[in-house]
């Protein structure tokens, strides 16, 4: 039974009488009660979160456990509170962790000397620390925080990967990442993490996974030439050309650059200024385009392009923490921007 | 005193009279005086009564109105993203006024430019276009000056921008006059000096019938394509009937009864609006 | 019937004609439309009262070389002018593709005739030019002297 008939068993009451129905309309005569009912042979090794739950306790837990989640991130409170870990000064060299955010969408602003710049909007949602990975625990040079970000549903998820956030005493998380940090910059898990990490006027690093383009032709891909559109040309245009020299490696060499699939895949864009920080709703605002598609978690972390690394002098260490440090007002802005409701640009 | 008796209630009459032509006039305490002539005793001194102003303009309501920068673009994007935007250019019409107009208005736009004598530079002209959402929200200006066609496509949020007049506000057959560029030069030029027409907030704003005389072929665009929908065309100068029928080989009817491509922005404006009064209260 | 609607037509047309003949805008060639700025073989109009530039000829100015890296030419630009079967240099000011926001856009690719040391040939300038060639104040005062409008 347990290997034949978890399909079956998972047929709520609506759907059996279903097929009932249509077994009776089928064969009418009625040799066998179970003609329509498709039997798969599945390995079972787990039980649905909702298998031994009744309708009612199962849509009171789909309402409640979301209400909890945002209550509990919403309270700013870090459950961990009892025992602080210690913390340490901002040194040169140090390398705070990042955060993992949502990408909004973009918008232009002004600088106040007329001039446009377009920004992207990333809003950090519900971003924690999760686990603290020793030196040892991670690769043996430095250590490592795992930051996770965007509260979803519990349903689902296997044991051991809800212990870690059990631990941590957060709910669970859509995004993990890690983030190398120094030895003075460890955070406690479950502490909480939010725009204002990043001030205006510092530069970061933003990854995530590009927009896929499917499967595409070299000039797409790798920006090849190709072939002219006329001067006699027929039957090619758009071709690779030439895949590499000829008899003596006999071969194509390994790497060549060939048509297939493009983008979903993880990328990096560089030293990008922050220009704004809105620290009501959590929202960076940073120069030009990051990669991802919209509403997708991105990476965000402090550039590590050498010439930018004098910009951060003395940033929130190891974080900003929102029940303990000042009061920031509700917009940060970089003082090349444009406020509005400043009155117009007019500079002698 | 009699004569004076009379010449008050002609006086009345021709004021009822105008008032039916005139949107605004004042109810005055004549009346009264005019009861007082009525007896032979001398007219005890009454302190006239307050003028009260009915303004006939006033029986109809002010007309509402939206920026359709305001209306988000439909797409799965988080509403906070617009939400945020609105605050920034509610901030910004704090500081700037930007009036209602439409695409066929008349606009003067001063602009702050470093390079201008005088370091303003003002043009006027006729609105050809809106296009943009949001903070990028962009209008295009149409003139021609010295013979020659100049456009400049200004963004509303700038902080360049000074000052926005509309100098005559009035709409046309088109959501996008682009056609101008192909349209005979006396239907796209304004004069530089040009007064501002007066207009009144209430009631609908005039609609200009105006149809335009186009130059010869060759176009920028093939106007009589029903893609573009243009009305304010006069096609029978310029093409054949033969012409006009052989463009409707374009049509796609059936877009119209497309329903993923409908987008009812009625409820969504009346709640933006909602908002932007509640926080021109605040 | 359909002779004389054809008639009607024609003569309503050639009306919209002599209308258009008689602006002064009207030009007697179509300039190139908008697809890059100005490149190699791009018709122009010469805008200054220059007599190279305002003799008629049956054969419009043509852009044959374009003084900048990638080949376009943008307001600003120096460029090399085939013009009365001679060479001669122009500075564009002013072209039918939109540039930025918030600068004027042309309905003509406008040049001005310049000599190579940067003085312009012309004492005059019809049309209006874009406020933001004054960028260039030290190298084309004299042109930018010689203009009597700017948006």
């Amino acid at each position: 039974m347990a290997a034949w008939g978890c399909r079956f068993l998972r047929l709520g009451d609506p759907l059996l009488r279903g097929t009932r129905f249509i077994v009776s309309r089928s064969a009418p005569t009625g040799e066998s009660s179970v003609l329509g009912v498709q039997f798969v042979r599945t390995i079972k090794s787990t039980t649905w979160w909702d298998e031994h739950l009744s309708e009612e306790n199962s849509s009171f837990l789909r309402k409640v456990i979301p209400e909890e989640y945002s209550s509990q991130t919403a309270s700013m409170l870090n459950p961990l509170k009892d025992e602080p870990w210690p913390r340490h000064k901002w040194e040169e060299g140090s390398r705070r962790v990042g955060l993992v955010a949502l990408k909004m969408g973009m918008m232009p602003i002004w600088t106040k000397t007329g001039d446009k710049r377009v920004v992207t909007m990333l809003q950090v949602l519900d971003c924690h620390v999760i686990k603290h990975l020793s030196k040892e625990d991670f690769d043996g040079h430095t250590a490592a925080l795992i930051v996770g970000g965007k509260n979803v549903s519990p349903f689902y998820r296997s044991e051991e990967h809800m212990e870690m956030f059990r631990n941590a005493g957060v709910p669970p998380k859509q995004k993990l990442t890690t983030f190398k940090v120094s030895d003075n910059a460890i955070i406690k898990p479950g502490t909480p993490l939010y725009a204002a990490h990043f001030r205006p006027g510092h530069y970061i690093d933003v990854t995530a996974k590009t927009i896929g383009k499917g499967f595409q032709g070299v000039m797409k891909r790798y920006g090849f030439k190709g072939q002219p559109a006329s001067h006699g040309q027929t039957k090619t245009h758009r071709r690779p050309g030439a895949s590499g020299p000829g008899g003596d490696p006999a071969k194509v060499w390994k790497g060549k650059k060939m048509p297939g699939r493009m983008g979903n895949v993880y990328d990096t864009a560089f030293g990008l200024k922050v220009w704004r920080i809105n620290t009501k709703h959590n929202v960076i605002y940073v120069n030009g385009s990051v990669p991802g598609h919209r509403n997708c978690l991105v990476k965000v972390r402090d550039t590590i392009v050498p010439t930018r690394l004098g910009a951060a002098q003395n940033p929130p260490f190891p974080t900003f923490f929102a029940d303990e440090d000042e009061e920031l007002p509700e917009d940060l802005y970089d003082e090349d921007v444009f406020q509005f409701g400043e009155p117009s640009v007019s500079l002698a | 005193m009699a004569s004076t008796a009379r010449s008050v209630c002609t006086a009345i009459c021709s004021l009822r009279a105008f008032g039916g032509k005139n949107h605004r006039f004042l109810s005055t305490s004549l009346l009264r005086l005019a009861a007082g002539g009525e007896s032979d005793q001398p007219p005890k001194f009454m302190p006239p009564t307050k003028p009260v102003i009915l303004d006939s303009a006033h029986k109809l309501p002010v007309r509402r109105f939206l920026s359709p920068e305001f209306i988000p673009p439909r797409q799965r994007t988080n509403p906070l993203k617009f939400a945020l935007e609105r605050k920034d250019m509610v901030k910004r019409r704090t500081t700037l006024n930007i009036p209602e107009f439409y695409v066929g208005s008349i606009l003067a736009v001063t602009m702050w430019d470093p390079h201008a004598s005088e370091k303003t530079n003002r043009f006027v002209g006729i609105c050809i276009q809106r296009s943009g959402k949001g903070l990028g929200a962009t209008f295009v200006l149409r003139n021609i000056i010295d013979g020659q066609g100049v456009e400049i496509c200004f963004e509303l949020y700038n902080p360049r921008i000074q000052q926005v007049e509309v100098l005559k506000l009035e709409k046309r057959l088109d959501d996008n006059l682009l056609y101008l560029r192909d349209a005979l030069p006396e239907y796209s030029t304004v004069d530089i000096n040009m007064k501002p027409v007066p207009s009144s907030i209430s009631g609908e704003v005039a609609l200009n019938q105006l149809k335009v005389k186009m130059k010869p072929k060759p176009w920028s665009k093939r106007w009589e394509r029903p893609k573009y929908k243009v009305q304010g065309i006069r096609f029978d100068l310029c093409l054949s009937l033969e012409k006009m029928e052989e463009a409707q080989k374009w049509a796609q009817p059936w877009l119209e009864f497309d329903m993923l491509k409908e987008y009812d922005t009625t409820s969504l404006e009346e709640s933006l609006r909602q908002e932007l009064q509640e926080e021109a209260s605040k | 019937m359909s002779m004389q609607v054809d008639m009607a037509q024609v003569r309503r047309f050639g009306t919209v004609l002599t209308q258009m003949l008689r602006l002064p805008q009207h030009c007697t060639f179509s300039v190139s439309a908008s697809a890059a700025a100005i490149q190699k073989m791009t018709r122009v109009r010469v805008v200054d009262n220059s007599t190279l530039g305002t003799a008629l000829h049956h054969r419009p100015p043509r852009v044959i070389h374009v003084y900048t890296k990638n080949g376009i030419g943008k307001v600003g630009d120096r460029v090399l002018l085939a013009i009365k079967g001679q060479k001669k240099k122009a500075l564009i000011v002013g072209h039918k593709m939109p540039g930025d926001r918030m600068t004027p856009r042309f309905d003509s690719n406008n040049v001005v005739l310049i000599e190579d040391n940067g003085n312009p040939t012309g004492t005059r300038i019809k049309v209006p030019i874009p406020t933001h060639l004054r960028k260039m104040e030290g190298e084309y005062s004299k042109l930018l002297a010689i203009a009597h409008r700017f948006v």
